[in-house]
């Protein structure tokens, strides 16, 4: 018998629990003939910001054990080019786009989710919060409960689609926070984003990255993303969760289901092999399979 | 233009030099598609670290044998791991990826400037441009690097009729200097040229600059950190001018590797 993959996320509605995460996987486009799109159970675009970003200077990206470095800067084609050139060819897959949300201060979150919210074929939105905030000296919006609870409830007014918080890791105690974005209206959340660091070239005596800071993906991340999954989803146990941070097999994937994850996303691993996330998607069908249980959703959070 | 994911096959790892070798892979999708400046993204072993896959130029492709190769000396454990492949094994490859030297149909003369590990890709355009070439053009090859043991490509660019000039940096083989010197000499000569250049990016930067002080036509192959080669990371950003508005970045991996240098913001 094939298990039943589909997840309920809240209001979100998924054919099965991989996604792609923002900002590893363009607009989706740039996938197309690589691997089938309309496989996946979402697709998380690039963040989007309300006018087009120019982005960091190079280098912006490092590679470090089992990892990497990036400070992109948010560079993007901004919400309307989105909207109008991007929206109508991607939707044609059929596949659940969520559209990344980002923004350097509150009212740039807003405005730029009440045209998303207008726009036809997106199924939810996924606030980015750890965007500089201007108003703050550039800090993470994500890295206190007040500033994170006062982004989620302009977005909440500002749009009726299903609203999901991608939190940062970047921050003493994960709960409060998640527990701050609930309030304010997230319908679920997405953890984690990267984790800050920095890379030192010892030969030129430089910084491996122009903007010095970056955030650190890939494999190395993973215990980080699967302790603060777990802290969450403990603190949290009725809040649908995706978990992000390092996947790059189904069996990494597996875990995160096992310690509460409602969905995952793959992210670094999308640039090492472009084909990850719908071989994934099988090796979680198989692993359901062989071990006789009929759903995806009868495996969450069994870890022991 | 299609690129392809695929396991291609190690035919020959050929010595080509001190620590320098050709790998030869079989993968005709991409042998058949690959045009000159254009470059693969290779994967040896399933591993974490190394992360990423590694950009290579493609050196020569023959689309009637299916193969293609690419140039590689031990370095890194990337490197390491690449080397060790056996005959038969696979690569996992995406490609062909990224744009490509267009000839100047108005030169007379097309220089190609190549430092170091930069030859490759002109290889593959010589091997294309020349037999093309009208009577009264011809092919000079500027190459250079720091040491004779580090020049690529000679005899492939000698055996297509190029005029070949070479600089060393310790003198031991050829001019001793930088190739842009030689370049300054060759471009003396009012002919109407055009240049093609590979090589490291401050390199580069003098070439372009040489070029554009004479209102000479040249393209130049950038290389940048680049962790997916499909446009989605935005790493390998290169700062560039548009026309009526201002600077942006655009991506080695789509819009580059070659770029035409009155494009790039030399920084």
């Amino acid at each position: 018998m094939t298990p039943d993959l589909r997840v309920t996320l809240s209001r979100l509605q998924l054919r099965n629990p991989v996604m792609v995460a923002a900002g590893t996987f363009g607009y989706g486009l740039e996938y197309h003939h690589l691997l089938d799109l309309t496989q996946l159970g979402a697709i998380v675009t690039k963040s989007l910001t309300l006018a087009p970003r120019m982005g960091n200077p190079p280098p912006r990206v490092a590679e470090t054990p089992a990892g990497m470095l990036n400070a992109i800067g948010l560079q993007n084609d901004g919400v309307d080019a989105f909207l109008m050139e991007t929206l109508p060819r991607l939707r044609e897959y059929g596949t659940a786009i969520i559209a990344s949300v980002a923004g350097e201060t509150l009212e740039e979150y807003m405005q730029v989710a009440e045209k998303l919210s207008r726009a036809e074929g997106i199924a939810a939105l996924e606030l980015n919060l750890s965007c500089p905030n201007q108003a703050r000296g550039g800090i993470e919006f994500g890295i206190n409960p007040e500033l994170t609870a006062h982004a989620v409830s302009l977005v909440r007014q500002a749009s009726d689609l299903p609203l999901i918080a991608k939190l940062s890791p970047n921050t003493g105690d994960i709960v409060p926070i998640a527990q701050a974005a609930v309030q304010a209206g997230a319908d679920s959340l997405c953890l984690i984003n990267t984790v800050l660091g920095v890379a030192v070239d010892a030969e030129t005596r430089q910084f491996r990255i122009a903007s010095k800071v970056g955030g650190l993906s890939g494999p190395a991340i993973k215990p980080i993303a699967q302790y603060h999954l777990w802290r969450v989803r403990q603190a949290l146990p009725e809040t649908p969760l995706i978990g992000v941070g390092g996947i790059s097999n189904a069996a990494d994937a597996i875990e995160f289901l096992l310690l509460g994850a409602h969905a995952i996303q793959v992210g670094t691993a999308n640039y090492v092999q472009p084909t990850l996330a719908l071989e994934i998607l099988q090796g979680i069908e198989e692993y359901l399979t062989t071990h006789g249980f009929e759903s995806v959703e009868s495996i969450r959070g069994t870890v022991s | 233009m299609r690129r392809y994911e695929l396991p291609a096959v190690v035919v020959e790892h050929q010595r080509r030099g001190k620590n320098l070798y050709e790998l030869i892979l079989h993968a005709p999708p991409i042998a058949q598609s690959a045009t000159p400046g254009q470059f693969v993204m290779l994967r040896p072993v399933r591993t974490h670290a190394p992360l990423w896959r590694r950009p290579y130029s493609i050196l020569r492709a023959n689309p009637d044998k299916g193969v293609f190769s690419v140039l590689y000396s031990v370095q890194s454990a990337f490197t390491e791991l690449l080397s060790m492949k056996p005959i038969g094994s696979t690569v996992q490859t995406l490609g062909p990826l990224g744009s490509s030297f267009q000839p100047v149909r108005s030169a007379r003369r097309h220089i190609l400037v190549a430092g170091g590990v930069g030859a490759p890709p002109l290889c593959f355009f010589a091997s294309r441009l020349a037999p093309i070439l009208q009577a009264g053009e011809h092919l000079l090859i500027l190459a250079g690097a720091r040491r004779a043991d580090l020049l690529v490509g000679l005899d492939e660019f000698r055996a297509l009729g190029a005029v070949v000039q070479i600089a060393t940096d310790d003198g031991s083989q050829g001019y001793k200097g930088y190739v842009t010197d030689l370049l300054q000499d060759a471009l003396e000569d009012p002919i109407e040229s055009a240049v093609y250049a590979c090589g490291p990016n401050r390199m580069l930067r003098v070439v372009a600059q040489q070029c554009l002080a004479r209102g000479v036509p040249c393209q130049v192959s950038l290389d940048a950190p680049m962790p997916c080669g499909i446009g989605v990371c935005l790493g390998c950003a290169v700062k560039v001018n548009i026309p009526g508005s201002g600077v942006w970045y655009k991506r080695a991996c789509i819009e580059g590797p070659v770029f035409r240098a009155e494009e790039v913001v030399w920084e």
